[in-house]
């Protein structure tokens, strides 16, 4: 599984804004996909709720647990490759047709999406775009059991 | 602006004019910048509604987090309408906050405004002058929103009785714009009317 945070090991947000770049390096360099939108901009901007934007410098110390939480959720989740599947063809994030053996990331209703187009979105909010299934629920049984 | 963005939107005006809707005339959009960061919006008046027959213009604004963040819109036409305000145009409708959704498009916001004219929600305002007529006055709540869409957005409804206590007004001096709202306001009552304006 494509996990590029093994060094997830504490709370300090130096090393989420490290895993930040580690995923945007992983994906550039080994995938050529586009640059997730961080990488724009001068440190990560997170959403500690939907509508609070700040940059990772000015978290409180519960936003931070929180987020650290949020991505250990989204690392949980499989990482695939797309297989030229005839019923979902698009990314609905960002509407651009799937590869194949373009790296996918599933969700627990099997809906798939680029995965750093879903991984932005699941920093937002822990549901399927899609269908709204909530993603947090079917995760944390899991992810509290491994 | 992320390309994210702009390619998605390049992508879903595309769609949209593609669409059923498009080709029956119920939607329109069009760009008004280069950047595709602003567009402008239409929506017809759904049928059985104090809004048919009327064409309401919306200002779209798409953010540089789009699609992980809503577009901004509000009504320019303007609008009497619970979820609406009929002061600044702005909506409440919650797929624009937090109940929005990266699946979502342009399309389907447009579609979800023009189910909001047909289904307004009363409990959950954002004009609450409106709302509150909605409830109490129904009829007269219907009246002002069909004379509105007729005065702003096209309508084929005329009311001779509104237009002439405007006249009223507009005679003293008033902008007809503002004698409009306050005699909206006051269930056109004229004396309430008078006395709001000049207390
Ligand atoms: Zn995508
Ligand atoms: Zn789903």
């Amino acid at each position: 599984m494509g996990n590029c945070l093994q060094i997830n090991s504490t709370d300090d947000i130096s090393l989420l804004r490290g895993s930040e770049s580690s995923n945007t390096h992983d994906f550039t360099s080994d995938r050529n996909v586009p640059a997730p939108i961080y990488s724009e901009l001068l440190q990560p901007v997170f959403f500690p709720s939907p509508s609070t934007r700040r940059p990772a410098s000015n978290l409180t110390e519960e936003e931070q647990v929180k987020i650290a939480k949020r991505i250990g959720l989204i690392q949980h989740l499989p990482i695939g490759t797309y297989d030229g599947s005839k019923k979902i063809r698009e990314c609905v994030i960002c509407m651009i047709d799937f590869c194949v053996d373009e790296a996918v990331r599933y969700l627990p209703c099997m809906h798939i999406y680029h995965v750093h187009c879903i991984d932005d979105w699941l920093m937002r909010s822990l549901t399927c775009p899609s269908c709204m299934e909530p993603v947090d629920a079917a995760l944390l049984t899991t992810y509290e059991t491994s | 602006m992320a390309n994210m963005a702009v390619s998605r939107i390049k992508r879903e005006f595309k769609e949209v004019m593609r669409s059923e809707e498009i080709v029956q005339c119920s939607i329109k959009i069009e760009l008004i910048n280069d950047s595709w960061t602003e567009l402008r919006g239409e929506i017809a008046g759904p049928p059985d509604t104090p809004y048919e027959g009327g064409k309401f213009v919306l200002e779209i604004k798409v953010p540089e987090t789009y699609p992980f963040n809503p577009p901004k819109v509000r009504f320019i036409t303007k609008i009497w309408h619970p979820n609406i305000s009929s002061v600044t145009g702005a909506i409440c409708l919650d797929i624009l906050k937090d109940n929005w959704a990266a699946a979502m498009t342009l399309r389907t916001v447009l579609l979800s405004l023009q189910a909001l004219l047909a289904a307004a929600e009363p409990d959950d305002p954002q004009d609450a002058v409106v709302a509150y007529q909605y409830k109490d006055k129904y009829q007269l709540f219907l009246m002002t929103a069909k004379h509105w869409t007729n005065i702003y957005a096209g309508g084929p409804h005329k009311f001779t009785e509104c237009d002439s206590k405007i006249q009223r007004l507009k005679d003293m001096g008033i902008d007809e714009h503002d004698a409009r709202a306050v005699l909206s306001k006051e269930n056109w009552d004229l004396e309430k009317a008078t006395e709001n304006l000049f207390s």
